[in-house]
């Protein structure tokens, strides 16, 4: 059922996008925003349903395998995108999400269809551990959208640039909009993976170094992306390559996991 | 009771024939009155607005009516020559065809504005307030709403800016979000950076800063648009604090380089800067385009976006058209007792545009 309510989810993001793109291609975009955002709610709700059950099979957290990971890590972004999105003004968000969340999905489903290591349930549960993993998780949902807000912001300058002022321009947020929201979205996961960094250092059992020191090597990653910001040496433009480049090291902390 | 439209607009009338037959606002009431107090006019609305007047009036002969409403007019505003401007009249499906057309926006100067539809409820309104509306005009001016929203809801008439301004204001929007607060320095003081620094004003742009060779006309438009005026050497000095630079000079060469940008950029903390060159020749250099947080805009490239607008919107008038003979087709003209119904299919949009393309030829304006 679990496997079910994954598919169902990633169809809605699919059909979202495609909605999405067929919409601004028709020249016709004016709802698109509000129908993207149901498209996007009931990829969430089937998304929050498969985690459920997953965490019911394990009796905790739904993280303990990549495949749960990615879905996670998928719930957090768009869980995010409905708390940002809506607050920063960013239409759109949902649009350039959904690829994002489409394919972490879709290899999370295909994991879980060839190899489900099935229930995974612990004697005792660490309340520390499962506070590092949930909000570790939630600041890699952060920090991949602030990488959806730097495409944007680099889609829209370039859209600027080159003087092409068609549906997707007029569409997509102020590019003074996107270069705040990647900074504020690069506070919050900065903030989150503080979080989560400080409750591993309570946890009954710590994670192991390599662990640890690529937590580190992504909390510095992004304080310096912040620091560069606000030290005044960037440009929105640099500043929005960075944050594509920085997300490499959650990509690959969740590689090694 | 009948349905006729009796007035003239920017088709028929030059501005100056407009502009005196104009009702002010203030007194519209009292002139309403007046107008349902000539003997078979029963109720009116006039749409008075820079680029029509007109009086909707329904009436028990509109032969009849037609003639007092035009000595009303020329009575009112005191006409020398009345007989030099051709006042249009439509009746019955031709008047509510008409007046469709309108509150859609396919009468209008700029082809699908929004603005008339805004006025054409006013104009109601105000009738109505002063109870000089009833069953034949409510039902008439309800359905128009109807069709107003439905053609501008249903089709692209109102997609795209139709003007150099518009198209300026849009992208500055789509780089600073609102305008509230954004500071716009004009360098050059020529009429068409006038219209662009009115468009940017009118969204929310805070202070408006002139420049120019001459400091007596910098001065003067500064005082027009309730904004600074700076010295023509001074200018360099202020490019750091502004947002928006519109420049139309008349230099026979460049007067903004890249080097003179780059200067500028790192004290402006990330804040974009948006130039609009409406200068012949222009006015900065197009390597500008090329340095970060910068976005360049020339007067080709604008006219060029806003003319292509007018084209799509020209293209959406036959679409526009089948949309509301379809609405009539299916509802009839509410206003309209049956028997002065037309039947399904007798007046085309097209006879009405021809007829109104006749009166154009008659009175070139």
């Amino acid at each position: 059922m679990d496997k079910l309510l994954l598919a169902l989810s990633t169809l809605c993001f699919l059909g979202g996008f495609v909605y999405a793109v067929v919409a601004l291609r028709s020249g016709r975009p004016r709802h698109t925003t509000r129908l993207n955002v149901v498209f996007v709610a009931a990829g969430f709700l089937f998304q929050s349903l498969a985690l459920h059950q997953r965490g019911q099979l394990h009796g905790r957290c739904p993280v303990t395998s990549s495949a749960e990971i990615l879905v996670f890590l998928c719930w957090s972004v768009v869980l995010l995108y409905f708390v940002v999105g809506r607050t920063f003004r960013l239409s759109l968000l949902g649009m350039f999400t959904e690829p994002l969340v489409l394919v972490f999905q879709t290899v999370a489903l295909f994991l879980l269809w060839t190899a489900d290591p099935g229930p995974s349930p612990l004697d005792t549960v660490d309340g520390w551990r499962e506070l590092h993993v949930a909000v570790a998780l939630l600041s890699f949902g952060a920090f991949a959208l602030t990488g959806v807000a730097g495409v944007m912001y680099l889609v829209q300058d370039r859209q600027l640039k080159r003087h092409q002022l068609g549906a997707l321009f007029y569409n997509l947020p102020p590019i003074r909009h996107l270069a705040s929201a990647i900074v504020r979205l690069a506070g919050i996961g900065l903030g989150l993976l503080s979080v989560g960094i400080l409750s591993a250092f309570l946890m009954q059992k710590r994670p192991d170094a390599l662990h640890l020191t690529m937590a580190f090597a992504v909390w510095l990653g992004y304080a310096i992306l912040l620091g560069w910001h606000l030290s005044g040496a960037s440009t929105p433009r640099r500043l929005a390559l960075a944050a594509l480049l920085v997300f490499l090291l959650p990509l690959a902390q969740l590689a090694t996991l | 009771m009948s349905l006729l439209c009796l007035g003239v607009n920017y088709k028929t009338a030059p501005v100056e024939i407009r502009e005196r037959l104009a009702f002010p606002e203030t007194g519209l009431p009292d002139r309403l009155r007046e107008i349902t107090g000539l003997d078979p006019v029963r109720e009116a609305v006039v749409l008075s607005t820079c680029n029509r007047v007109e009086i909707y009036a329904a009436a028990e002969d509109h032969a009849e009516a037609f003639e007092r409403l035009t000595h009303y007019l020329v009575d009112h505003f005191r006409l020398d020559s009345p007989a030099a401007i051709e006042f249009y009249r439509l009746e019955d499906d031709g008047a509510a065809r008409h007046l469709f057309h309108v509150a859609s926006g396919l009468d209008s100067m700029v082809l699908g504005e929004t603005e008339i539809f805004g006025q054409v409820k006013k104009a109601y309104q105000i009738a109505c307030d002063a109870s000089v509306t009833a069953r034949c005009l409510n039902k008439l001016f309800q359905q128009s709403f109807r069709i107003g929203k439905l053609v501008r809801s249903g089709t692209q008439i109102q997609q795209g800016s139709t003007s150099v301004g518009s198209v300026a204001v849009d992208v500055a929007e789509q780089i600073f979000g609102r305008l509230d607060g954004c500071r716009v320095m004009v360098v050059g003081a020529g009429e068409m950076s006038r219209q662009v620094a009115q468009s940017l004003l009118s969204r929310g742009a805070s202070s408006i800063i002139v420049s120019n060779r001459s400091h007596d006309k910098a001065v003067e438009l500064a005082a027009e648009l309730n904004g600074e005026a700076v010295r023509f050497d001074d200018w360099e000095r202020v490019l750091a604090e502004v947002d928006i630079v519109i420049s139309s000079t008349s230099a026979p060469h460049a007067i903004i380089h890249p080097a003179m940008i780059e200067t500028v950029m790192p004290h402006r903390f990330g804040r974009s800067l948006f130039l609009i060159d409406i200068a012949v020749p222009r006015d900065i250099e197009p390597a500008v385009n090329d340095i970060d947080n910068v976005y360049l805009y020339d007067i080709d490239f604008l006219e060029k976006i806003a003319a292509r607008a007018r084209i799509e919107r020209e293209k959406q008038i036959a679409l526009c058209e089948a949309m509301i003979e379809r609405h009539i087709g299916e509802k009839g003209i509410e206003a309209l007792s049956p028997e002065r119904r037309p039947e399904t299919g007798a007046s085309q949009p097209t006879d009405r545009i021809n007829s109104m393309g006749n009166i154009q030829k008659r009175n070139p304006v």
